[in-house]
């Protein structure tokens, strides 16, 4: 036989009658059903790497160390949380810390200790100074911290409590002639009766409304203090507040005692933070988080009175540190209540990352960083500022202190994404349906069909429907014979049938019901004459499923 | 006493916070963006028709049109910037406000670096003449602020009344998962609010250039006036926004006449505390309708 692409299919039965010439058809190219089947099951998925490295260093076993551990005196609590675990794979002993936080902090808290030590001489004066106000502004934002991210009151007036407290206690230290030590502590009072002022309306405003009304307080505590000559309009501030500096000091010994003390009161800050966030205050905020406060109700927790007492306890902490920044500034300016002010420290905060401490504290670092040491910048460090917080919003979720879980949760993404695409494709039935049915072979067959139904796709042409149309009984070539072999072997349900209405004379495509008793369905209202007919319209009908499948 | 005064001051600057108010109270309901970088697009069409009027020649239709456009093309920028990328992103609301912000924190050092902090006069629009009307002596710019205003916004009332786009953007304020099932395009709409609330600030931006100065510094005062007069009608509502406006226009020249001009922000902030406090979504907001976007 000749490779045509058309080629000839002899009958042959016909050699039964030698003589007559044999029947001739022009059929398919022959297919073999291994293409389909080879198709079907080859890998084609480019394959990526799936599943978790061991990426982070382990400690060796435990030795005989492993249940004396170092704790916190009156309570049982651990320096370092360590976690053993047998390795899956070699079955060894190992160790990792689960929280290295602890660490870093020491770290960056010794680092701060010793830095003036490292600072050249040529900038001593800009770096201890700006070093201090990173101090102080990190201690404010972490008490802005506990509002915003333990309490979720998005609170703008954090600046304005501390203004309030810091004028409050130069005014009262000129009038009365407080000393200094009583200033923070004044300071004290005075935050927390303006705390309780603007707390009044968190309890029945929320979000934005809250936001703007504070964004308000600022404005109207920055015009009032611009413009009351009590408060100083004419000198730019209220100045005056003792020092807590003792008289004789150089001014290197000043400079490095104040960074010290404003040092002290960051460290406190960080307490408070620890003890706040992290005790039962911080934890009956963290069950009613942002649209869950309905469920902690219904639990019974009374996160509004928890909300409250937060603001609360944070308002008379920023009093404290605005009483310390009237002793530490000598008094106090109305910068603390300007527009930009509220920016960069909102910078600070969303640079950091809401929510965490340590977000707080490196936010602060930045910023101050670029505010104050690269001075010679000009507006465009603000610009720089604004920069980098506009990179933060957009791209990073929590801050910069979140791109490693923003990392990891993109990097599972794609992995679940890789490993779908290793998932065996080709099968009809999906994951879920496949779990849910009783007999485990209707899987396998119906994978094992749409294959088949895969092939006999490719045998349908035009060369096939001719030959079925020229003699629909009988032997037929290969191709053909395969398609009807799979026809004639489908299940009786709604199955094609000829009816014969008068015979020779009228017939009649139907589907049969599959139930005894009920009589099959109508498919099409047309009558053919002759039963090849019939046929040929009902294996088109066949092969109209087919492909449509 | 000079009623006539009061009447006249407080119409011109409920005139003046009311375009500002609603532009804000739009982008809200529409976008869910509480847009803070409004007074930096206040004081970038400020510039924008100064550069006008210094290049082009001190007509008024011209610096008016300009600082329109400056303004459109400022709201554009924010929703460049600020809608667009983050608006199908989780914790949208606050990103949203924080980037805002930090436009803000940009734009105005970036027009204290290029134009410096000298404030520029825009000319006088509206010529300088008094007007007698019913025995009250009326100022031309005060006048012509009051004129301007009210026409403007009543052909953009008319535009979002009318118009296929005006359709679109009242669905989205209405209810923003409606209005994109139904096929208004959440981006294609945020840019024509954006452009529309950026033409109000900056014609707010020229009206009030003809009493104050163009600084660039000069839109934070402005914007937390209408912030607050949004707030004290209810975000979202437009005639909520007019009423607040009413309010706190009465209240400033009020407050300037019997009191003096540094209580005005003071009586204004006792004013909508006590008036949040009744009713904690503004004067014509609902309560429990609180937009969830």
């Amino acid at each position: 036989m000749t490779d045509t692409t058309a080629p000839i299919w002899i009958d042959p039965t016909d050699s039964q009658h030698p003589e007559t010439p044999a029947r001739e058809v022009v059929t398919n190219p022959f297919l073999s059903h291994q293409v389909t089947w080879d198709e079907t099951t080859r890998f084609r998925p480019k394959m990526y790497l799936v599943g978790r490295l061991r990426y982070y260093y382990k400690w060796p076993g435990h030795g005989g160390a492993l249940w004396t551990r170092t704790r916190y005196w009156p309570t049982r609590r651990r320096v370092l949380n360590i976690h053993g675990e047998y390795n899956p794979k070699t079955m060894r002993r190992e160790k990792t810390i689960v929280d290295k936080r602890p660490i870093w902090w020491v770290l960056a808290l010794a680092a701060f200790l010793i830095m003036p030590l490292f600072v050249p001489a040529s900038s001593f004066n800009t770096a201890m100074s700006a070093a201090s106000v990173f101090a102080i502004y990190a201690a404010i934002n972490l008490c802005w911290m506990l509002v915003v991210g333990t309490a979720g009151i998005f609170s703008l007036a954090t600046y304005a409590v501390v203004g309030a407290a810091a004028y409050g206690t130069t005014y009262m230290a000129i009038m009365l002639g407080l000393p200094w030590w009583l200033l923070p502590l004044a300071g004290v009072l005075i935050g927390l009766a303006f705390g309780l002022l603007i707390a009044l309306p968190a309890m029945r405003l929320d979000g934005f409304y809250y936001a703007l009304l504070t964004l308000g307080v600022v404005e109207l505590c920055r015009v009032y203090v611009v413009q009351s000559r009590q408060f100083g309009s004419a000198t730019g501030g209220l100045y005056g507040a003792p020092s807590y500096l003792p008289a004789g000091l150089s001014q290197t010994n000043r400079l490095l005692l104040g960074y010290y003390a404003a040092l002290f009161v960051m460290i406190l800050a960080l307490f408070l933070y620890r003890f706040v966030d992290g005790k039962r205050l911080g934890r009956l905020l963290r069950m009613a988080q942002e649209k869950k406060e309905g469920f902690a109700q219904a639990c019974g927790v009374d996160f509004i009175r928890a909300r409250i007492m937060v603001f609360l306890i944070s308002s008379a902490a920023l009093g404290f540190i605005g009483g310390f920044y009237a002793t530490h500034f000598g008094g106090a300016s109305p910068n603390l209540f300007s527009f930009d002010t509220l920016l960069l420290s909102l910078a600070m905060l969303v640079i950091g990352g809401i929510g965490r401490a340590e977000g707080a504290v490196a936010g602060t670092l930045i910023v101050v960083f670029i505010d104050r040491v690269l001075i010679d910048l000009g507006p465009l460090r603000f610009v720089l500022i604004g920069a980098i917080m506009l990179g933060v919003v957009l791209f990073l979720r929590g801050g910069i202190f979140g791109i490693k879980s923003q990392f990891r949760a993109w990097r599972d993404k794609k992995k679940s994404e890789r490993r779908s695409t290793r998932a065996e494709k080709g099968g009809e039935m999906l994951p879920e349906e496949a779990t849910e049915v009783e007999d485990k072979d209707q899987v396998y067959f119906r994978r094992f069909d749409k294959m088949q139904r895969d092939f006999l796709k490719r045998l349908v042409s035009d060369a096939v429907i001719a030959e079925h149309k020229s003699k629909p009984l009988g032997q037929h070539s290969e191709a053909l014979e395969r398609l009807l072999i799979y026809f004639r072997r489908q299940g009786q349900v709604d199955k094609y049938a000829i009816m014969v209405l008068e015979e020779f004379k009228a017939y009649r495509i139907v589907a049969l019901s599959g139930h005894r008793g009920t009589a099959p369905r109508m498919v099409e209202d047309r009558n053919y004459e002759t039963p090849d007919e019939a046929y040929h319209a009902l294996f088109l009908r066949r092969v109209q499923d087919l492909l449509e499948t | 006493m000079n009623w006539g005064f009061i009447v006249t001051n407080a119409i011109t600057l409920t005139c003046i916070y009311g375009t500002l108010a609603i532009g804000i109270s739009v982008t809200w309901s529409s976008l869910g963006l509480v847009n803070m970088a409004y007074g930096f697009i206040f004081a970038l069409s400020g510039y924008g028709a100064w550069l006008a009027s210094v290049y082009i020649g001190p007509f008024p239709v011209v610096v008016m049109i300009a600082g329109i456009l400056t303004g459109a093309i400022g709201g554009l920028i924010v929703c460049l910037l600020a809608f667009i990328p983050i608006h199908d992103k989780p914790n949208f609301p606050l990103r949203a406000l924080i980037a805002t912000l930090a436009i803000s924190l940009v734009g105005n050092q970036i027009l204290l670096w290029w134009f410096g902090p000298r404030a520029k006069s825009l000319p006088r629009l509206f010529g300088s003449w008094n007007a007698d009307i019913l025995g009250v002596v009326v100022t031309s710019d005060k006048l012509g602020a009051s004129l301007s205003a009210i026409l403007l916004l009543t052909l953009i009332l008319l535009w979002m009344r009318s118009s296929r786009r005006g359709l679109e953007i009242r669905a989205m304020m209405m209810n923003p998962h409606a209005a994109s099932i139904v096929g208004i395009g959440v981006r294609r709409t945020s840019i024509y609010v954006m452009a529309l609330t950026g033409s109000l600030a900056g014609l707010a931006a020229v009206l009030l250039a003809q009493t104050y100065y163009v600084a660039p510094f000069s839109g934070i005062t402005p914007m937390i006036k209408g912030l607050s007069i949004a707030l004290v009608g209810g975000l979202g509502s437009i005639p909520g926004a007019v009423i607040g406006a009413i309010m706190l226009g009465v209240n400033e020249s009020l407050t300037l006449t019997f009191l003096g001009g540094q209580y005005v922000l003071i009586t204004q902030f006792l004013l909508i505390i006590v008036v949040l406090l009744i009713r904690p979504r503004g004067i014509s907001g609902i309560l429990d309708k609180a937009r969830e976007a």
